[in-house]
């Protein structure tokens, strides 16, 4: 038996180490070099060979080790599970570490301007996670234009915020209604679709909004973007350097010197607070009647529908609140840049808010954070080698699908209990 | 007499070319279990899907009788039937939810009364009294049924992790927490060895004495449909070819043909 397993190993792994040939042979073996204005192919056979035996030997290795791996739960290994029960039992305390370790974060020794950049954008990305988690973790419904709705709250926030003037804090709820609208806008004609026909038009509607937005140059300055955006004020306290005459400023007021960190600081708590509140407001609605009915429509419409629940309303909400959050973070994104154009909200912001939710586990509240700073932590990492970003994004992908095929955190807690008094996360 | 709940009235149900149910008129009471059966293909689960708002039939009535009012099924649309009209159903093949829990799957079907105590969710995102009270309740309903079905110690699990027949009784006991006037239960024998045929038959009686509801049954299992059923309506291609009680039908050489075929 043992023997069999053995060979029958090899026997696999040479196949792959042929399919290596095969295919890094000409790609990688074969590089064509300019000598004397003539193209000489000049063979890299070294390399190829290097290629081979480590697609044959990791295939090998992967064989014996990690062979026999469970469909629902991934590789099991004892590190592997222990990490898993660790994230499963500790997820209250984990969240609220990272929620104090955030609160200091800006006051830490080792924040600098950077870091903060970066901080502010996990927090953006999060905050999308968490909106969009309403409708794919909890719905089940395959939005890939999400980015529709961030564009329509950023665009509404920008508009009203030059044409009119209104503050920062009038604007955000109007952003939030704006794109709750385009959700419903959008809900309405896929309601009846399901699985990937709802996620082909989904994606359509994201490209439609980001034409829209290039093409009507009247309103949105179409490719120009819009520019001037006012910032956001500190409850009435503008961040400025050089405040006018009798004009009160943030450090005026506090009696505090200038520094441009103060703003950033603000703009850090800002979507620290709205992040929050997005967590927040999902793990409440997730227990009340609406968030049930969208659990219970992703697992099967038609039993709803036999229990009297209104698939129609159902999803409509989920889209319409998911998409209100879209566009809260869309209203932050455009304060934050003062200067938006349609280029902010292509597909690849779709795709990455959708990587997120996925692989952080559908539904999974921590999920969503872990694997925002997983993944836009290694897009910042590999900053400096540009065009190995996007490998060692769909590296993690592949590993975290490998290792946790249900996202990193895939275990469902019951929204209500009859027994055991537990604090659903 | 017994009030009659259900009046089937020339039901027709056509699919393009295929007549899948034939001017079909027949009655069920309130408190006695109806038993529709027929050989494969008869047209059974499409009186059910007429019924339930899942197909919209072609011509005829059917009417539900209430105490003060007299409802015609057909003007309902799929999830209003459960809604507005009270007739719960259960499928063929269990349609359970899966991955949520025993108890949220019964807090579902309660939808519609937690969902307008909840205010449209506004209320309940403050925790208004009103709406905790109603949820409590909910849950006291809930627990009422899981005790009934012998369930409540697995009510935090997840449902598609229960064993095969207690997800068909959990199946009939949550489309009872919509608190229906008429049950349609669609061959709720299907796959139960002996064992539990008799505690569904024992829940089903259950339900017909103490709920009064009405209760309307496709079933093939011949055991539970003799022993449980008031009345049997028998169908074959889409047509009524005999109905009566239990022992009635047993013995009469239509239903006898349609199922054996006659002989030469």
């Amino acid at each position: 038996m043992r023997k069999n397993f053995l060979v029958s190993s090899i026997k696999d792994s040479l196949f792959t180490g042929l399919i290596a040939l095969a295919l890094f042979g000409p790609i990688v073996g074969l590089r064509t070099v300019a000598k004397n204005e003539v193209l000489v192919v000049s063979p890299k056979w070294f390399i190829v060979l290097v290629i081979v035996i480590v697609c044959a030997l990791g295939r090998f290795l992967t064989n014996l080790y990690i062979y026999n791996r469970d469909q629902k739960y991934g590789i099991q290994s004892t590190v592997g599970k222990s990490i898993t029960k660790f994230l499963d039992t500790k997820g209250t305390q984990i969240a609220l570490s990272a929620i104090i370790f955030s609160v200091i974060f800006p006051f830490l020794p080792f924040t600098d301007r950077y870091l903060m950049d970066i901080a502010i954008m996990m927090l953006t990305y999060i905050m999308l996670g968490w909106g969009l988690n309403i409708v794919i973790g909890l719905a089940g419904l395959l939005d890939l234009g999400y980015v529709a709705f961030y564009a329509v709250g950023a665009y509404s926030y920008a508009l009203f915020a030059i044409h009119f003037g209104w503050s920062f804090w009038i604007c955000l709820p109007i952003a939030g209604i704006f794109a709750a609208m385009f959700g419903v806008l959008l809900g309405f004609p896929v309601l009846r679709l399901r699985g990937d026909y709802l996620a082909i038009v989904t994606l359509a509607f994201g490209e439609m909004i980001r034409i829209l937005l290039l093409n009507w140059y009247q309103l949105t300055k179409g490719p120009d973007g819009l520019t001037g955006i006012p910032r956001p004020s500190f409850f009435g306290l503008p961040f400025k350097s050089f405040p006018e005459e009798g004009e009160q400023t943030f450090h005026t007021f506090f009696g505090l010197e200038y520094s441009p960190m103060q703003r950033i600081i603000f703009l850090y708590y800002l979507i620290l607070v709205l992040a929050l509140i997005t967590n927040l407001f999902t793990i409440k609605i997730r227990r009340l009647p609406i968030g049930r009915a969208w659990e219970a429509l992703r697992e099967d419409e038609i039993a709803c529908k036999s229990l009297g629940v209104n698939p129609r309303n159902t999803k409509l909400t989920a889209f319409a609140i998911g998409a209100m959050f879209g566009g809260f973070a869309g209203s932050f994104f455009a304060t934050r840049q003062a200067f938006i154009s349609p280029e902010s909200f292509t597909f690849i912001e779709s795709a990455i808010i959708v990587a997120i939710v996925v692989l952080g586990g559908m539904g999974s509240q921590t999920g969503v954070v872990l694997a925002t700073v997983f993944l836009i932590g290694l897009i910042e990492v590999f900053r400096d080698f540009e065009s190995y970003r996007m490998i060692a994004f769909g590296g993690a992908m592949v590993l975290i699908m490998i290792f946790r095929p249900r996202g990193i955190l895939a275990t469902r807690k019951p929204t209500i209990t009859l027994h055991k008094k537990e604090v659903i996360k | 007499m017994t009030q009659k709940l259900l009046d089937v009235e020339n039901l027709t149900m056509r699919f393009g070319g295929l007549l899948a149910i034939d001017d079909l008129s027949f009655s069920a009471s309130k408190d006695q279990i109806t038993s529709i059966i027929g050989p494969n293909g008869a047209g059974k689960t499409t009186v059910f899907n007429c019924l339930t708002g899942f197909y919209k039939a072609t011509a005829g009535s059917m009417f539900l009788n209430k105490e003060n009012e007299r409802l015609n099924l057909k003007k309902f649309s799929d999830f209003k039937v459960a809604q507005k009209a009270g007739v719960a159903r259960t499928f063929q093949n269990i349609r359970l939810f899966p991955q949520m829990s025993v108890l949220e799957n019964l807090m579902v079907a309660q939808h519609n009364k937690l969902m307008d105590a909840s205010g449209f969710t506004i209320f309940g995102l403050f925790n208004a009294p009103s709406f905790v009270k109603k949820e409590k309740e909910a849950i006291e309903i809930s627990k009422y049924w899981l005790d009934i079905i012998g369930l409540t110690h697995r009510a935090d699990d997840d449902a598609g992790d229960l064993p095969y027949g207690d997800q068909r009784k959990l199946e009939i006991v949550r489309a009872m927490c919509i608190n229906p006037y008429l049950l349609c239960l669609d061959e709720p024998a299907a796959g139960l060895n002996a064992k539990e045929s008799a505690e569904l038959n024992k829940l089903l009686l259950f339900i017909k004495k103490e709920k009064k509801t009405g209760i309307l049954l496709i079933e093939h299992d011949m055991s539970v449909v003799m022993e449980i059923s008031d009345h049997v309506v028998v169908l074959n291609y889409g047509k009524k070819i005999f109905q009566g009680s239990a022992k009635e039908t047993k013995n009469s050489p239509a239903v006898i043909e349609a199922y054996l075929g006659t002989e030469e």
